[in-house]
């Protein structure tokens, strides 16, 4: 199920996890360390990639950084990751399931075992905005600290992105149960070939993953990262770090959207309960420091995470929140870019180092 | 300088000595020490009451303590001088403000390690002491003490004969065209370099970096490290080692540049001085660099318009020649220097491509460009040796399009900053300008791929047109009128002369200049300059292509320098460039009222801003049961918040108005009003619908109620009622009004709809998906790809 992780991290002992939540679902974990006694960090990958985002070997990567600076990272692939079946299953999930089970129980398992050090969390994108709703609804409590790029508790895109995504993800879920990103997969002509096709208009790069990604993403005309941000290696491979995108979770992505909050998507099912049906609304439960960050330049979520900063700025005066822009990076480029290392990651590690 | 400046001792120096003392911007200093200084000399008694920051005013610096005793000495006749007495003079001001250093009558001073601000002070010195006046301009041109010596008997009619000429070497008078003579002696000096062989096509690992801790320098820094893997060894003038890392992390923080622990794994500080021999560095140090390193790039130079070529030599051509013979000695190494368009400033030179005849030398007339001529022509001889020489010449290195961050000092910047201050511009024909971090990305890129070494580049952009530049600032509501180039230096000068603004001192003192003055003028008569080359090694290597430094590029820039108070963009306190009236009436607390008022924006540029985009309320008047309030000020919020809602739910907010109102007896009041989208079918009647809360200030809300706008007068008022400043033309004036609705109708329509698409969304929701729809024919597809797969396994 999982891909073997590269023999890197000098001196640090890998750890994998079996780890299994209270509904049952197969999730990824893996602990990471040097020494013990050290502060952790639970990293928290993006819907559609994995945990390999953190620990791609061609470049300086964070879990190597973390390693330097004292910290001891855990990965957890939740089971929006690309390296799990889930997304192209015929089993649906929604982003209530990550925010109820996969997150905090993840949280709970690694405060199992790392006893009262402290536990951090570094999350992007999808993954920091279901972890949003996770501590709006007070299930992970007590966490030292947490770093949300992207995009958090105010999901915002523009407006021809919303108009593609949402209309024409419409068209898409009523056909597809997913849409890959990697041609050499299905084939030149299957009956993805018009999503390529389309996501290949006034691209610049041939290669057909990185047209899908960066050129207009799944073809909404969102692009994920900044092209030249990307190290040749890492661009060669995106096939292998970015997977398929399941339809069926658009409605939801959809309602948090339009309303520019993160929403609870089962509202009939008791099990849900415990989420805020707005976690915006319930944003007064959030008891730890919050640096939000993101690329000056990102082209899917805009400047969701400024938006954020300023609404909890004013109707949640009370919460320890910043907001870090990136000069120059898009979306995923910020933690599998060449110089993320350099313009990122050190912002991250003295938000941690000063918590 | 002038005399109350400096000898008076009523005048409060603490500021300036420690603008001396204080890291930093040397030129930074210098310009605000010289708009202090100018600030003095008008209104002595005005300067110890300035404004000056309270920590400023405790801090007793050095420069103080040391200063002469307040005595005032009469100004000696020229004819007791000679030019070995006045030398004297000046080597011993120059040591009290250069201690420890190694001065001597004919060594430069600035070479010597003095600043600007070392160059006010010693002429404030002499003028303080012995009565000499020399102008800071002869220093800057030649700054050797016996020239300067030597210029000012002349200036002052010294007894030719006895004074001068019987003390001084014949060879030390001024004779015409000295500095063709200083050039052709400094090219010869790549006679001396030794011979090597190409160096090895390989990406580097440990490169060489000069000039980190300025502009450009420091973001290329960043950019080395993050396009490779290399380590990079940077030169940094300072006393030890660790003041020179110290001083690198200050200058790049300076920049909006990330100086992280990442960085400094990566980066190795060393303190020395490219004017010096080695560089500064130990014997052991430098055989180390030439057997370690794999590469060169020096961007370091002294860029100083106002000073002359032997004041410029040392660090613009020496230094290179001194790098050229670190990368000839031991393995060869590519140096790559960063020179400039400047080499092409003849007045009506024909073209500017990059492998194009430089100007003629004879026709150059600032120190500056003589000495990037002269440094590009040094390494044509080193490359005929062997050298592999990369030669990278930006044009004006405007502003980072991210983070705003630029150098007050460079010209094209100090010409924005004048263009949008005093709305006019001079006739020109391109503006040879291209943003730091293109000029940066694409320089490392050139270091790092063997296939682009040994080549000129001109990094000079997308050329900005006049007429580009023009529209980009009538788009953003800042129109401006066209000069001739005599004309407007002559209002620049003017304007800047009756209301200083620190941060254009410098420029102001550049058109003062009669050499800097032509520099401008070629720099403005120039043509574009064209960059073949980069644009194909950047289409090779998946680079950024050139593209015009416009007004989305500059943007940042602008607000930035507009927070440093370097530019003036349209406010609220200026005329508004738009405005149309809006009437509203209801009840409030059950009894009719009535808001009247004018809505205005000062710009398009205010509509732009993320993070507060609104309309400036200027006058109005309210109606409240028998009172008459007066509307005093205050702001319409456009999509407050991207609309999210303020309670969860579906009521989304349109337009936020925050009021600050005066009634009759003096008292003040507030009035906050929403206007929100629902998702109902009356869109009409939500986009006039204002609910309100009104209150006395500090306290909390008094009345409430609803006013809405008639109907009747929205599209009389709102469309038809709309005027544009009448100093506009009748077509910028329709400009303006078409620019100002197809940008506020589509934002008031996706607001209003936004709550409706909500609703959609939740129909939508109900509908079958894929997997609902499941056919055979689809699993079918999923196995066949499946076989297919396995088979090509």
């Amino acid at each position: 199920m999982m891909s073997q992780m590269p023999a890197r991290f000098d001196g640090a002992v890998v750890d994998r996890v079996p780890f299994r939540t209270s509904d049952g679902t197969d999730l990824g974990l893996c602990r990471i360390s040097r020494e013990p006694g050290r502060p952790a960090v639970l990293l928290v990958h993006g819907h559609t990639v994995s945990s390999e985002i953190f620990t791609l070997p061609e470049i300086r990567n964070l879990v190597d950084v973390l390693l330097d600076a004292g910290y001891e990272p855990w990965l957890l692939d939740w089971r929006g990751s690309s390296r799990l079946p889930y997304n192209e299953g015929r089993v649906r999930y929604s982003y209530d399931d990550v925010s109820l089970y996969d997150l905090p129980e993840a949280a709970a398992y690694i405060r199992g075992q790392i006893g009262d050090r402290k536990l951090f969390v570094v999350a992007h994108c999808v993954g920091a905005m279901a972890l949003s709703m996770s501590l709006a609804a007070g299930l992970i409590p007590g966490l030292a600290g947490v770093v949300a790029h992207g995009v958090f508790l105010t999901p915002k895109v523009t407006w021809t992105v919303r108009l593609r995504s949402h209309l024409g993800g419409e068209l898409l879920r009523s056909r597809f149960t997913h849409v890959p990103v990697d041609i050499k997969k299905v084939g030149l002509r299957s009956r993805y070939t018009p999503i390529f096709g389309l996501a290949s208009l006034g691209a610049d790069c041939p290669d057909p993953t990185c047209q899908m990604l960066h050129n207009s993403a799944w073809a909404t005309g969102a692009s994920l990262f900044e092209h030249d941000k990307l190290d040749k290696r890492t661009h060669d491979r995106l096939s292998e770090l970015f997977g398929s995108v399941p339809t069926w979770i658009l409605p939801h992505m959809r309602r948090n959207e339009l309303a520019h909050s993160v929403m609870r998507w089962n509202n009939r099912d008791r099990r849900y309960a415990r989420l805020p049906e707005n976690a915006l609304e319930s944003a007064h439960r959030i008891d730890t420091p919050v640096l939000l960050m993101s690329g000056s330049k990102n082209k899917i979520w805009q400047d969701s995470n400024r938006l954020c900063h300023d609404l909890l700025s004013r109707r949640q005066p009370q919460l320890d929140v910043r907001y870090t822009e990136i000069p120059g990076y898009g979306h995923m480029d910020a933690f599998i870019g060449r110089g993320a290392a350099l313009d990122v990651f050190g912002r991250i590690i003295d938000f941690l180092d000063e918590h | 300088m002038t005399e109350p400046t400096a000898r008076n001792r009523e005048v409060d120096r603490r500021w300036e000595g420690e603008l001396i003392d204080g890291g930093g911007d040397r030129s930074a200093r210098v310009a605000d020490l010289l708009a202090a200084v100018r600030q003095t000399s008008v209104t002595p008694s005005a300067r110890q009451t300035s404004v000056t920051p309270p920590a400023r005013q405790e801090i007793a610096t050095s420069a103080e303590q040391d200063a002469a005793p307040a005595v005032h000495r009469p100004a000696v006749p020229p004819g007791d001088w000679t030019v070995d007495r006045l030398t004297s003079a000046i080597l011993t001001a120059a040591g009290r403000l250069m201690p420890g250093r190694d001065l001597h009558a004919e060594i430069d001073l600035f070479d010597a390690g003095a600043s600007s601000v070392n160059a006010v002070e010693l002429v404030a010195a002499l003028d303080r002491d012995h009565g000499i006046t020399i102008e800071l301009d002869d220093v800057f041109a030649d700054a050797r003490p016996r020239k300067l010596a030597e210029r000012w008997l002349t200036a002052h009619g010294a007894p030719p004969g006895a004074a001068l000429v019987a003390a001084v070497p014949a060879s030390l008078v001024p004779v015409e065209g000295s500095d063709l003579d200083m050039i052709a002696a400094d090219l010869s000096l790549g006679d001396d370099l030794p011979w090597c062989d190409a160096p090895l096509p390989v990406t580097p690992r440990r490169i060489l970096l000069t000039g980190a801790t300025g502009f450009l320098g420091g973001h290329l820094l960043l950019d080395l490290l993050r396009r490779g893997d290399a380590h990079v060894v940077c030169i940094v003038r300072a006393d030890d080692d660790e003041a020179a890392l110290r001083r690198l992390g200050d200058a790049l923080a300076g920049f909006d540049l990330p100086w992280s622990g990442e960085v400094r794994r990566r980066t190795t500080v060393l303190a020395g001085d490219i004017r010096r021999p080695r560089l500064g560095l130990s014997e052991p140090v430098w055989d180390t660099l030439t057997r370690e390193l794999d590469s060169i790039v020096n961007v370091a130079a002294a860029v100083d318009f106002l000073r002359g070529y032997p004041s410029l030599r040392q660090s613009n051509v020496v230094a290179v020649r001194t790098l050229a013979e670190l990368a000839m000695t031991g393995p060869s190494k590519p140096l790559h220097h960063v020179s400039s368009v400047a080499v092409f400033n003849e007045i009506g030179i024909a073209s500017m491509g990059e492998d194009d005849p430089l100007a003629h030398i004879n026709r150059l007339v600032a120190g500056y460009d003589k000495s990037k001529w002269a440094a590009e022509v040094l390494l044509r001889r080193a490359r005929e040796r062997g050298l592999v020489a990369t030669v990278l010449r930006p044009g004006g290195i405007g502003g980072h399009t991210q983070t705003g961050a630029y150098n007050a000092h460079d010209l094209s910047c100090g010409f924005s900053a004048a263009f949008s201050r005093y709305r006019t511009v001079p006739a020109f024909r391109f503006f040879n300008v291209a943003p730091v971090d293109w000029v940066s990305q694409m320089a490392a890129a050139i270091v790092y791929e063997p296939d682009g070494w040994g080549q000129n580049y001109n990094l000079t952009g997308r050329p900005n047109a006049m007429s580009e530049l023009v529209r980009d600032l009538e788009l953003g509501g800042m129109n401006v009128e066209v000069m001739h180039w005599e004309d407007w230096r002559e209002d620049f000068i003017a304007r800047a002369e009756a209301d200083p603004v620190p941060g254009l001192d410098f420029l102001a003192r550049v058109m003062r200049s009669p050499t800097a003055m032509q520099l401008c003028e070629a720099n403005l008569s120039s043509p574009a300059a064209t960059g073949t080359r980069t644009e194909a090694f950047a289409a090779r290597h998946d680079l950024p292509a050139p593209v015009r430094y416009g007004a989305e590029q500059s943007l940042k820039n602008y607000e930035r320098m507009a927070r440093d108070g370097l530019v003036t963009l349209p406010s609220a306190e200026d005329a508004p460039y738009l405005w149309f009236p809006e009437t509203m009436k209801g009840r409030i607390d059950d009894k009719p009222a009535a808001l009247r008022i004018t809505l205005s924006i000062a710009s398009m540029y205010q509509l732009t801003r993320q993070d507060k985009r609104t309309l400036d309320v200027r006058r109005g008047k309210l109606k409240l049961h028998d009172q008459l309030l007066t509307v005093e000020s205050g702001e319409v919020w456009i999509r407050p918040d991207e609309g999210v809602p303020l309670q969860g739910g579906f009521d989304h907010p349109l337009l936020r108005y925050d009021l600050r109102l005066r009634d009759a007896d003096g008292q003040r009041w507030w009035l906050e009003g929403w206007k929100m989208a629902r998702p109902r079918r009356d869109l009409w009647k939500q986009s006039r619908t204002l609910t309100v809360e009104i209150g006395r200030e500090g306290e909390p809300a008094t009345f409430s109620g609803v006013l809405k706008v008639p109907s009747k007068s929205y599209l009389r008022d709102q469309f038809d009622g709309i005027q544009v400043d009448p100093r506009l033309s009748a077509q910028e004036q329709r400009t303006a009004k078409l620019a100002w609705l197809s940008w506020f109708l589509p934002e008031m329509t996706r607001g209003l709809l936004e709550p409706g698409f909500r609703l959609l969304a939740d129909l939508l929701d109900l509908r079958k998906d894929a997997i609902d729809r499941q056919r055979e024919s689809d699993l079918d597809q999923d196995r066949a790809t499946i076989k297919k797969r396995v088979r090509a396994r």
